[in-house]
């Protein structure tokens, strides 16, 4: 059985690279050659794709947006939930396990069902066609994550820690600021992929909550699809740039993640 | 088990969570109740309709054919990737120098914009450029996803496991990560064979781990809407609209207030009936 | 039950093999024995024990069961058990079905093994929790069955038990010894227990092996480790607090320390007794012996009194029964007067 599961698991990452692999050959090969001949190795790479992507100023401006609100969304989300993990894990208070599972149902509702009030909301308040319409958007699916996520972290961080920089003459903010927070960065990080994971990949809300001006990669994405209709090409290129942040994430936090799927307060 | 202390002034810390959270899904749940109870003609002419609504939802033919494509479809991928996981992670080396690469690999992926995902299996599915429609094609086999169903179907099943199974199996490898090695010694002094191994030691410590897991993909794929939107357009035919999908092109394409609004609602209340009824079931087993 | 035989044993990790954790050790366990391996922690206690499971095998000397040599043979198959630091046990199966687990995988649960496992239910008064499952009980009902789960096959050769009582409530410690050395005298299984903690390894073992990052200083019963200890660390390791020291010019000079002094070198020859010991509840006339004896602190138990001396040849603790002086520190001591009632008294009288 041992060896089931070792073939298993070199079988599945194969099955995850040859997707990939294509997404890259394609990315590489001028659209004349996507189309006209079919080849398992390019006969010809060029990165014209990729400088296609950086000249357009709509791909550009595209990844900005997408970045800024992503970064938005996970500040505005670690920012609220550190201070509610950390009170989740330390104190019992009036209604502290029915909140605690109420933000987890938000967890529970799909997107869509949020479409229309979501487009209303944020017109009304005059956001929509910003990145923060859809960073606070998102905080609906992050913010309840991060909570849940920090509060399995802090818990294992003994409370004598507390204590003792409490002995030592801390004042509660420099505590939090200068020894809880540098001795969770881990967990913080892990909260952060977490975020990611969720702002970064989304397209429903961020479709619906940007017009012209802040639109996201992943629409135009969708929308070059339709307009250009064929340039794969690009497309793929464009596909291989999302892919690189979250590599980039991950491989950051590689060390805290195992710990950090493993925790799991239900 | 550690007694917290009790202090009510701590909900200073949760009251910035409480406000944007509430900002962003009770003002909007409730417009959605709202609206679902009144027949919309334009933001200043409106009529209580009652439950109208809900009814017409119920039954509309076009959502139940949705619902059951949607329970179909999340049976299928659960079935698949829970065990598929849990079997991939009990194949990662627990320590290893590759460990770490592996768990970067595996974690791609889920990290990748869900319509990319659907991008790259358009790429790499279509039967004039893509690497497996062409190959399926050059073998003999007939496989065409925009024009056939069950290959729509196929692709999609296909691509949610190669999307997803990574979560259960990062999911499993914590959790087998977790197990004292004594447990390992105890049973294989014990002569237990890999499968006992598996079936008496690791399978009873996974328990809660695999709780998330199908809670987390239960759910997700419930809602699932931005992969098979780029990969099939929900066609041929209606033969993948999920819900999602469906709702989406009655409140944003055809801008049908009231009845998007008890759409909402119904699925919603579906999502969180579902997700209960096997958080409850669990527990049961617990206590018996 | 077997005979167990280590001989000069050697082992490294393999992530650094020249670096010796077990060097040339040798060892004989007798068949049916109780014997403990009593050591610091980073002695290699566990390391030698997953040496006799077969979790690791010697780089270098023999290990023998009865002779035989189990070179290259796994946990599975020496026919061992092992009792961990805490209760090692298949949660989804019911304690019944826990005990009767390994005979079932090795084909061997026949209506003797059966007989068997009733009687040693019997014997540790599980059978009120047969049905239940491991999450139904506390630490040490789940001890318990991990103890009679390791006795079940009739023809396991040793047992092996890691510190066993380490979660287990410090109160009912006495009773779960007192449990397994019943069964180990009903059912007659060679033992090793493997500790830290000298009243442990003295409770339990027939003979102990006090394990040095150096190898085993030596081996024997608890008396005689005790009263006979055959190299300063043991002296000072076991008892508590350990055996005095003075160098033997210090005892050459001006005569022997107080009653119950100990030679400690080899074979009790003269020229190699590197000091003398003596244990603190027998020493107290120490000042004819050593020059300028000061007190460093006192410490009253509530059935120990203990004074702490430094002298120029080392420091010396002197017990007795209670303790009732409240002299100074620092100040220098003529006589050391343990009175018939075994209360301790320090004086700065000549």
């Amino acid at each position: 059985m041992d060896k089931i599961c070792r073939i298993l698991l070199v079988s599945y990452g194969v099955y995850l690279l040859i997707p990939l692999y294509w997404l890259v050959m394609i990315s590489l090969q001028a659209n004349a050659d996507i189309v006209s001949g079919f080849s398992v190795v390019p006969e010809a790479v060029s990165l014209a794709n990729f400088t296609e992507i950086a000249a357009s100023a709509v791909w550009r401006s595209a990844f900005a947006n997408s970045l800024s609100y992503v970064l938005i969304n996970s500040a505005i989300s670690l920012l609220v939930a550190i201070p509610a993990a950390y009170v989740f894990s330390r104190y019992r208070f009036l209604g502290d396990r029915q909140l605690f599972f109420w933000l987890l149902t938000n967890r529970m509702a799909p997107p869509a069902v949020f479409l229309l009030p979501f487009f209303q909301l944020y017109s009304a308040v005059g956001l929509f066609d910003t990145p923060f319409a859809v960073a606070l958007a998102h905080c609906l699916f992050t913010v309840p994550l991060a909570v849940w996520i920090l509060e399995g972290f802090f818990s294992a961080v003994s409370r004598e820690l507390d204590e003792m920089a409490h002995l030592d003459g801390f004042g509660f903010v420099e505590f939090f600021l200068k020894i809880f927070i540098p001795v969770n960065r881990g967990a913080i990080g892990v909260a952060f992929f977490f975020c990611f994971m969720f702002s970064w990949v989304e397209l429903l809300l961020a479709r619906t909550l940007s017009g012209s001006a802040a639109k996201p990669v992943v629409v135009v994405m969708t929308r070059t699809v339709s307009a250009s209709g064929l340039d794969w090409g690009v497309l793929a290129a464009a596909g291989v740039l999302t892919v690189i942040p979250g590599v980039f994430v991950v491989w950051f936090v590689r060390k805290h993640l195992v710990k950090g799927f493993a925790l799991g307060r239900v | 088990m550690i007694v917290k202390p009790r202090r009510d002034k701590a909900w200073l810390g949760v009251l910035p969570v409480l406000l944007i959270v509430a900002f962003s899904a009770v003002v909007p749940l409730m417009t959605v109740v709202n609206y679902s109870v009144q027949d919309v003609l334009d933001f200043n002419t409106r009529f209580f309709v009652g439950l109208e609504w809900y009814e017409a939802t119920l039954t509309d033919p076009r959502f139940q054919a949705a619902f059951f494509r949607q329970l179909a479809f999340s049976a299928t991928i659960l079935i698949i990737e829970i065990p598929l996981g849990i079997l991939v992670a009990r194949g990662i080396p627990r320590t290893s120098k590759y460990t770490g690469l592996i768990i970067v690999l595996l974690a791609i992926p889920l990290l990748i914009p869900w319509n990319v995902v659907g991008t790259i299996w358009q790429l790499f599915a279509r039967s004039d450029i893509g690497l497996l429609g062409v190959v399926l094609n050059s073998v003999g086999i007939d496989y065409n996803y925009t024009s056939n169903p069950a290959d729509a179907w196929v692709t999609l099943v296909a691509m949610d496991v190669w999307h997803w199974t990574s979560l259960v199996a990062l999911l499993s490898f914590a959790g087998l990560s977790a197990i004292p090695p004594a447990f390992y010694q105890a049973a294989e002094i014990d002569g237990a064979g890999s499968w006992q191994i598996f079936r008496f030691v690791e399978l009873p410590r996974l328990r809660s781990v695999l709780v998330i897991a199908v809670l987390l993909r239960l759910m997700d794929s419930f809602m699932i809407y931005t992969e098979p939107f780029v990969l099939t357009g929900g066609g041929p035919g209606n033969t993948t609209t999920f819900l999602s999908q469906y709702l989406a092109t009655m409140a944003v394409g055809q801008f049908d207030l009231g009845p998007a609004a008890a759409f909402s609602v119904v699925y919603f209340l579906f999502t969180l009936l579902f997700c209960w009824l096997f958080y409850t079931s669990v527990i049961r087993e617990d206590d018996g | 039950m077997a005979a167990i035989e280590l001989a000069n044993v050697s082992f490294g990790y393999p992530s650094d093999p020249s670096v010796r954790v077990i060097d040339g050790l040798s060892l004989s366990i007798a068949d049916g024995e109780r014997h403990a391996i009593l050591g610091a922690s980073g002695a290699g206690k566990t390391t030698l024990l997953n040496l006799l499971s077969g979790i690791f095998q010697p780089d270098e000397g023999q290990i023998l069961f009865d002779g035989e040599n189990v070179q290259g043979i796994g946990p599975g198959a020496r026919s061992l058990t092992q009792v961990f630091q805490f209760p090692v046990l298949y949660e989804s199966l019911s304690v019944y079905e826990n005990l009767i687990f390994a005979l079932k995988n090795r084909g061997e649960f026949d209506a003797e093994a059966s007989k068997r496992v009733t009687e040693i239910v019997g014997e540790l008064g599980l059978q009120e929790s047969l049905e239940r499952k491991p999450g139904q009980l506390d630490l040490y009902q789940k001890q318990l069955v991990a103890m009679a789960k390791a006795i079940v096959r009739s023809n396991t050769r040793l047992v092996l038990l890691d510190e066993p009582l380490t979660a287990v409530d410090p109160i009912r410690k006495w009773q779960m010894r007192r449990v397994l050395r019943r069964i180990q005298s009903r059912f007659g299984m060679t033992m090793v227990y493997v500790t830290h903690d000298q009243t442990e390894a003295m409770a339990f073992a027939e003979k102990i092996s006090v394990l040095t990052t150096e190898g085993i200083a030596q081996t024997g019963t608890p008396d005689e480790l005790y009263e006979r200890p055959e190299t300063p660390f043991v002296g000072h390791f076991v008892g508590s607090p350990g055996m005095n020291f003075l160098p033997v010019e210090a005892l050459a000079r001006d005569g022997l320390v107080g009653n119950g002094t100990t030679m400690i070198g080899f074979r009790q020859d003269w020229a190699l007794i590197e000091a003398v010991g003596g244990r603190p509840k027998d020493l107290f006339d120490v000042t004819g012996i050593v020059r300028d004896v000061r007190l460093t602190h006192t410490y009253a138990g509530l059935e120990v009194g203990l004074i702490h001396l430094e002298t120029s040849d080392g420091e010396i603790v002197v017990a007795g029964g209670k303790l009732d002086i409240g002299s100074e520190a620092g100040i220098r001591i003529h006589k050391v007067v343990r009175y018939e009632d075994g209360r301790l008294e320090a004086t700065d009288d000549r």
